[in-house]
């Protein structure tokens, strides 16, 4: 048990007493006893701090001291309840928004993945910057030579896409995401099975077995977990597989899979095509460093390999394409695309912290020059500066750690939506949790908080003279405080201004792509996958499939059309690969340069009819445009004006260019229709080759005209198809518009995050400037009064605060400009380029500002100019 | 070690007030005033503490568990606080008797050599 001072006091009291009393036994007169026995004790003062010492260090007592000041603190914060609460309402939002954005950006850029040894996992990527092509993948014969030579890489692992049709579990055909990997691919990738076991090298080949591995998500969310699944046999593409393990949950990558299999599962990538031609590139490539190699080096050899491969085989590179390869770690791989667009949130939620932060010290100065007197007293008994600051201290921690409290609570869910928000830029941000590490950032924002709040408001000068003087029970606001409480408010208004310009620029964004003509009739046409079990197997049936189809939805009632297609515009990643390139008639290519590549869209006759393109000479295909017929194209307007003289190009003609590996004959051009870009929502002029599939393809996508709602339409396509052939997967029927939308959705996302960041920043500045003005008009009422009695009209006193609210915006506006343009710099120095905003996101946000601005000084003019002047006269 | 020349009273040497403090609780407990007298009577007034090191030095015996403190009332009727000895405190005594016999011993030899043989 640790004696307190009290006790301490006591003991030497008591021997203080003892010694005097036996003094007097001796025979000393009380009062020279008293006398010599306090000369013997010395310092009562010095004894007793030195027993203390024995039993508190300096920290404890520090400590202690401390709870005592926060004890205060809560007790007269609970005096003021309405500040105390703004305050920790507003410290909880900057705090939480940081919180949670932090916790997204640290399991997306910061956690290591599960993978082992992550770090010497590699990912491959062949890029062809002189195409536009960032990630051009690896042709099975180019994996072959990297495989045989490169050495500091111990293996490869190959993986390639493919949308699969399963039949299986019990379950309607679905169109799963499959990745068809070879032997070596989850060694590389250094994952294990929770089920079962992985695909291996025993897998590879022709004559394997046809096995599958089911991924970690698959299996809990369709599968519900049944342990049973491990020897299911199941339909999978054209054949069947075996289902031999889970996977353990990992980041998939570079798609979200739901089913891994081997190679013999895919006739596409046995056929030799994929086995043989160069140019036939679908597959990512992942390695492993081979022991003692280092990233650094591993790149200079495989880009040496590279090099002299493309050396070797120039006929499959085009010198134009520039085709190059870079290295990277898995883990900057997947973290790359979100880094951007999260380390931009994170600027976001800083900023709502700076606003939030420098409205809370306003409210605190406010606050603290209202007890400027009892500050003073309390100087004038002897407190020093540090035991003043301490005191501001402990109230501002007070606040700010519940503040941080409140700020955590919110945090779990703002975690959930931002979680959501930045899985589609990265799929670790589902991995996304509230954790200690963001108790500590939240702790951390706290101290930082309390401790500029404390720094925040003026002491009391020392010259007790002054402040003691009669007139220091009111509240004196002096220059130098109103100027402060301006520059906090003027911070927030600026802060505020940079994020509502960012919100204003997206939406802006936003806008301009949703309301974008795109060439399409996008209401009344509904797009249906019907795709064949695997890429490439389309066949016979396929063919009959498709036109029974077509004859059928066509004969129902409310169906104004009905054709085919290989991909849906912007939805179909396949849209972006499907590029080759066309010898033109009459049209050579400048010296040294290719010829000219052109989007490759296999589709039906009446597809432009059904799609609302126009065609504008020519003719559309028809049923006779068989593979048997002549030869025939329909190009875009582009194509026509580019590379035919005088638009010219109905009934010239054209050939694919033989190292595509197409049937290279001449084709006729029989019509031109307008340009679409099926690509971007913001249309750029295309040109595109449209070929009868009959002739060249295989169909995947239905079209349907509707006269009334395309998705009342959508149970009665579903029955037509699967009544001609039942394991056909139909999926995703959308109206075109519908699709838009979907694509649109990062965008969307991206401008409601950052409209909501822009909001909470206004709202946290309307009431700065607000509580600015109040306390500006409140501390000058004797001021105000004066002027009314002396004459003034209560509509100039209006006007005069409406005018200190406005000179606040605009000085916010013009600072927040200012760092607006120094932040585009420092942009455009760290990525290269910086979008700048357009002239409208700018005067909309500070249109809004003003707006504001005026609003919160509103009430403060009305109290100026209702001042009782007798009131405010005689109030000091 | 006398501070002047008409003073007789002798310094402490450094770390022995707790030895001493402990051996005068040696026969029951004491206020603190009372170990104070006791040390002074017993050296012959040559040996005087200072308050303000003998209760620090109390309160440092009472943290190491070599004493016990409770408040009582002394032969005056007046309150104090009484020291006495733990279990932990009397092993603590011998073991620095011990010790500081050893040491009068080895700095008698330096000081006195002796003629081998005698001791």
């Amino acid at each position: 048990m640790r004696p307190d001072d009290r006790d301490l006091e006591d003991e030497i009291r008591s021997a203080l007493e003892l010694s005097i009393q036996e003094r007097i036994e001796r025979g000393e007169d009380p009062q020279s006893a008293r006398r010599a026995a306090l000369e013997e004790f010395g310092s009562l003062q010095a004894t007793r701090d030195a027993m203390h010492r024995v039993w508190y260090s300096r920290w404890s007592d520090a400590i202690l001291m401390f709870f005592q000041e926060m004890r205060i603190g809560l007790r007269s914060l609970l005096r003021a309840r309405g500040l105390a609460i703004t305050v920790i309402v507003t410290l909880a939002l900057g705090i939480g928004a940081n919180a949670a954005i932090f916790s997204v950006v640290r399991s997306v850029l910061l956690r290591p993945l599960v993978n082992r040894d992550a770090d010497r996992l590699l990912y491959i990527r062949q890029t062809a910057p002189g195409i536009g092509t960032e990630n051009l993948t690896f042709s099975m014969p180019e994996i072959g030579d990297l495989e045989s030579r490169v050495k500091s890489i111990s293996a490869f692992g190959d993986f390639s896409t493919a949308d699969l049709t399963m039949v299986g579990f019990g379950e309607e055909p679905r169109v799963v995401t499959a990745g068809v990997v070879n032997g070596s691919f989850f060694d590389v990738m250094g994952l294990r099975p929770v089920l079962g076991r992985l695909i291996n090298s025993g897998d590879d080949g022709p004559t394997a077995p046809p096995v599958a591995v089911l991924t970690h998500r698959f299996w809990t969310t369709v599968l519900h977990s049944d342990p049973s699944v491990v020897g299911k046999v199941i339909r999978l593409g054209p054949g069947n597989a075996t289902v031999v393990g889970v996977l353990e949950p990992s980041v998939p990558y570079p798609d979200d899979t739901q089913i891994i299999a081997n190679v013999v599962t895919s006739p596409h990538h046995m056929s030799a095509t994929m086995q043989k031609e160069r140019w036939h590139r679908m597959t990512e490539l992942f390695g492993r460093l081979a022991p003692g190699a280092t990233l650094e080096g591993a790149r200079a050899e495989l880009k040496a390999v590279h090099a002299s491969m493309v050396h070797e085989h120039p006929e499959s590179y085009s010198p134009g394409a520039r085709v190059g390869l870079d290295v990277k770690t898995l883990r900057d791989q997947i973290a790359s695309p979100a880094r951007t667009i999260l380390l931009l949130l994170l600027a976001a939620a800083t900023v709502v912290f700076v606003i939030a932060c420098s409205n809370v010290a306003n409210l605190i100065l406010g606050r603290s020059v209202r007890r400027e007197s009892e500050l003073a007293v309390r100087a004038a008994l002897g407190a020093s500066r540090g035991a003043l600051r301490r005191t501001l201290l402990a109230e501002s921690l007070v606040l700010c750690v519940a503040g941080a409290a409140l700020g955590l609570l919110l945090a779990r869910p703002l975690v959930a939506v931002a979680a959501r928000y930045a899985a589609r830029f990265s799929v670790r941000a589902l991995e996304a949790r509230v954790d200690g590490s963001v108790l500590w950032l939240g702790a951390g924002l706290a101290v930082v908080a309390a401790v500029l709040l404390a720094y925040v408001p003026r002491l009391p000068s020392f010259d007790r003279s002054r402040d003691l003087s009669p007139a220091a029970g009111g509240v004196r606001i002096t220059p130098g405080t109103n100027r402060r409480l301006k520059i906090f408010a003027t911070t927030q208004i600026a802060c505020s201004f940079l994020l509502l310009v960012g919100a204003g620029m997206l939406v802006a964004t936003l806008n301009a792509m949703s309301t974008a003509n795109t060439g399409y009739d996008m209401r009344q046409v509904l797009a249906v996958d019907v795709p064949p079990p695997a890429p490439g197997t389309g066949d016979e049936t396929t063919v009959n499939l498709f036109q029974e189809a077509t004859r059928r939805i066509g004969a129902l009632p409310g169906v104004e059309g009905v054709a085919s297609g290989m991909i849906v515009p912007w939805r179909d990643p396949l849209g972006s690969v499907l590029k080759v390139q066309f010898g033109f008639e009459g049209y050579q290519p400048a010296n040294g340069e290719d010829n000219p590549a052109c989007k490759f869209r296999p589709v039906s006759p009446r597809f432009f009819a059904v799609l609302g393109v126009p065609i504008v000479a020519g003719r559309d295909f028809t049923d006779q445009d068989r593979p048997d017929a002549e030869l025939v194209v329909i190009v875009s307007q582009s194509v026509a004006q580019r590379l035919f003289r005088n638009g010219e190009a109905v009934n010239r003609h054209l050939w694919i260019d033989p190292r595509a590996g197409f049937e290279p004959g001449r084709r006729r051009i029989v019509g031109v229709v307008a340009d679409v870009d099926d690509e971007n929502v913001v249309q750029v002029p295309t040109m595109t080759v449209y070929i009868p599939w009959q002739q060249l393809g295989e169909p995947g996508r239905l079209f349907v005209r509707a006269a009334a709602d395309p998705y009342a339409l959508v149970p009665a396509v579903t029955r037509i198809v699967h009544e001609i052939s039942a394991n056909q997967a139909v999926e995703r029927a959308a109206t075109l518009e519908d699709v838009r939308t979907q694509v649109l959705t990062p965008q969307r996302l991206n401008a409601f995050v950052f409209s909501a960041f822009g909001g909470i920043a206004l709202l946290i500045a309307v009431v700065g400037v607000a509580g600015v003005l109040a306390f500006s008009v409140g501390a000058r009422t004797r001021e105000f009064g004066i002027r009314l009695a002396v004459g003034c009209e209560p509509r100039e006193l209006r006007a005069s605060v409406l005018r200190e609210g406005a000179v606040i915006a605009a000085a916010g506006i013009l600072v927040g400009g200012l760092a607006g343009i120094l932040l585009a710099w420092v942009a455009s120095r760290l990525f290269g380029t910086a979008q700048m905003p357009g002239v409208l996101p700018i005067a909309g946000a500070a249109a809004l500002l003003v707006a504001a601005a005026i609003l919160a000084s509103l009430l403060p003019a009305v109290r100026a100019s209702r001042v009782d002047v007798i009131q405010a006269l005689r109030s000091e | 070690m006398t501070r002047t020349s008409d003073d007789p009273r002798l310094e402490l040497l450094q770390g022995t007030l707790d030895m001493l403090i402990l051996r005068t609780l040696q026969w029951g407990p004491r206020h603190g005033h009372g170990i104070g007298q006791a040390i002074r009577r017993q050296s012959e007034e040559l040996l005087r503490v200072e308050t303000g090191s003998l209760y620090p030095a109390l309160h440092r015996l009472v943290k190491r568990g070599w004493l016990k403190s409770e408040w009582g009332v002394s032969e005056a009727n007046q309150k104090a606080k009484f020291y006495r000895l733990t279990p932990a405190g009397r092993a603590q005594l011998i073991r620095e008797q011990d010790r500081w016999s050893q040491l009068v011993r080895a700095i008698g030899r330096i000081m006195n050599p002796a003629p081998a043989g005698e001791e």
